[in-house]
């Protein structure tokens, strides 16, 4: 009677003292709150709408990836720059801005398997001889400061030894220099490049070419040891797929047509 | 505190770069500050001319420099002119975009200094058969840039901060540049941006302290 007394009590002790080891998944369904970084000047991915309301493919997953986890979604608006500050101080727990899995990146932080695939376009100010991405070796060119295309454009001038490369701090600023013809000419993913260009903001602009980069995939970031959210947002991306969402959000926001397959021929994940 | 594992030798490697854009953050600063104080003396004399044109410009030029952010004075050289046609590279569009601000700001130091210099010493200046500019250059002007040096020494400093201002015009090859390019290849954020910290630390501390060492030789009574 005594002695399991005493062991109940030993348990009990034990279950309060010793709670199981509380991830980020379980802290993010705990809080009822899934905080999503997102980079609201990047159309169609992120943007904001006439009443100021973030709007944007990237918004649109974030909020499935709440429903998902049964939780309320909160934006919290970054830029590529910023993505990593925000992840490591904790003001939010994945970021869903349209992230290039680089190996030197997956250093630092935990890359989900990719949601999605960018091709990237020359785009040109109209007053430039342009007909291929070859000329633009020697040219004023630049790209989004911190993005995948602007690293290789970045190589690329390296490599050329010629011409001069600007990373503008935005895609708008991008497009604003290429209209007044300080730069020559900007890769760009061909989502941004053709809404850009259908817009009329930024006149004076034509694409040129495809740049011919390895497509951009583009992963979901959390913290690198975050394990259980990491698989959790791994099925999440499977799911989105094989439920026909991700077509469903690619037609939603970029446009008639198949969107990038996600897998890559002749290797395992 | 945060979840982060800092990671040293990775940064350190990228320092021999981050070094060199502290020479041309260093090289900015120099600039806009020769520039800046060029322009600065220019405005006092218009102020001091009575010319009321003349006096007009330099307080509009006062009024804009020191009541906008230098970031919007930078952004506006660069994509404000280049709306007009007038295309100017990072470099100097942050360079002329500081030395704006720079030479609004030390007019109006100037303008302090030279209130606390009396008004006889011109009079006196001019009675001995000076020129008014002979009696600005060569009585006024000294004691005016004597009393002044020091919040001049602060102005560097702040021309020093004001190049990291520079990303927005898409200058990357100062200290602040070269740091955020690594920091978009590698995602070392806090290592990268700790290190920038401490250059821009030691370059202003040594401006500051070099400035008091010049001051006790140059000004003494």
């Amino acid at each position: 009677m005594k002695t399991s007394f005493l062991a109940v009590g030993v348990l009990a002790a034990a279950t309060v003292a010793m709670p199981a080891q509380a991830d980020k998944l379980d802290d993010i369904i705990a809080s009822g709150t899934l905080r999503c970084a997102v980079v609201l000047d990047f159309p169609p991915m992120g943007s904001r709408d006439a009443d100021n309301n973030p709007i944007g493919f990237d918004v649109d997953y974030c909020n499935d990836l709440a429903a998902a986890l049964g939780v309320t979604a909160e934006i919290v608006e970054t830029t590529f720059p910023e993505r990593i500050p925000s992840l490591m101080s904790g003001r939010v727990d994945v970021a869903v801005a349209s992230t290039s899995d680089t190996l030197e990146r997956a250093k630092t932080v935990g890359f989900t398997i990719p949601y999605y695939s960018f091709e990237n376009a020359v785009v040109a100010n109209e007053k430039v001889e342009m007909a291929t991405w070859e000329d633009m070796k020697g040219k004023t060119v630049g790209a989004t400061a911190g993005t995948y295309e602007a690293i290789w454009l970045e190589g690329k001038v390296k490599e050329w030894g010629e011409g001069e490369f600007r990373p503008y701090q935005t895609q708008a600023d991008v497009f604003l220099a290429l209209s007044q013809g300080q730069l020559d000419a900007t890769v760009a993913t061909v989502e941004v490049s053709e809404a850009n260009v259908k817009s009329g903001n930024f006149p004076g602009i034509k694409i040129v070419d495809k740049a011919p980069m390895v497509p951009d995939y583009v992963a979901l970031i959390t913290l690198r040891e975050e394990y259980g959210l990491i698989n959790y947002m791994n099925l999440f991306i499977n799911q989105q797929v094989r439920t026909g969402r991700y077509a469903e959000l690619y037609k939603k926001w970029v446009g008639e047509g198949e969107p990038a397959n996600l897998t890559i021929p002749g290797v395992y994940r | 505190m945060f979840n982060y594992n800092f990671r040293w030798n990775q940064a350190l490697n990228s320092l021999p770069q981050m070094l060199e854009g502290a020479l041309v953050t260093m090289e900015i600063a120099v600039l806009s500050m020769a520039i800046g104080i060029t322009i600065a003396i220019v405005l006092t004399l218009f102020r001091l001319s009575g010319i009321r044109a003349l006096s007009a410009v330099a307080a509009t030029w006062v009024e804009i420099a020191r009541n906008t952010p230098a970031l919007f004075q930078i952004y506006m050289v660069h994509f404000g002119l280049g709306g007009f046609g007038i295309h100017l590279s990072p470099y100097l569009s942050l360079l002329i975009g500081i030395a704006f601000n720079n030479a609004g700001y030390l007019a109006e130091n100037f303008r302090g200094a030279l209130k606390a210099i009396p008004e006889t010493q011109t009079r006196a200046a001019r009675s001995l058969g000076m020129t008014p500019i002979q009696a600005f250059h060569n009585v006024i002007m000294p004691q005016m840039l004597r009393i002044s040096f020091l919040p001049m020494t602060n102005q560097m400093v702040w021309a020093i901060l004001m190049t990291s201002l520079g990303a927005v015009v898409a200058m990357n090859t100062d200290l602040y540049g070269v740091t955020s390019d690594l920091n978009a290849r590698t995602f070392r954020t806090f290592e990268l941006f700790a290190i920038a910290a401490v250059i821009f630390y030691l370059i202003t501390k040594a401006i500051t302290l070099s400035a008091r060492l010049v001051a006790a030789r140059l000004f003494r009574y």
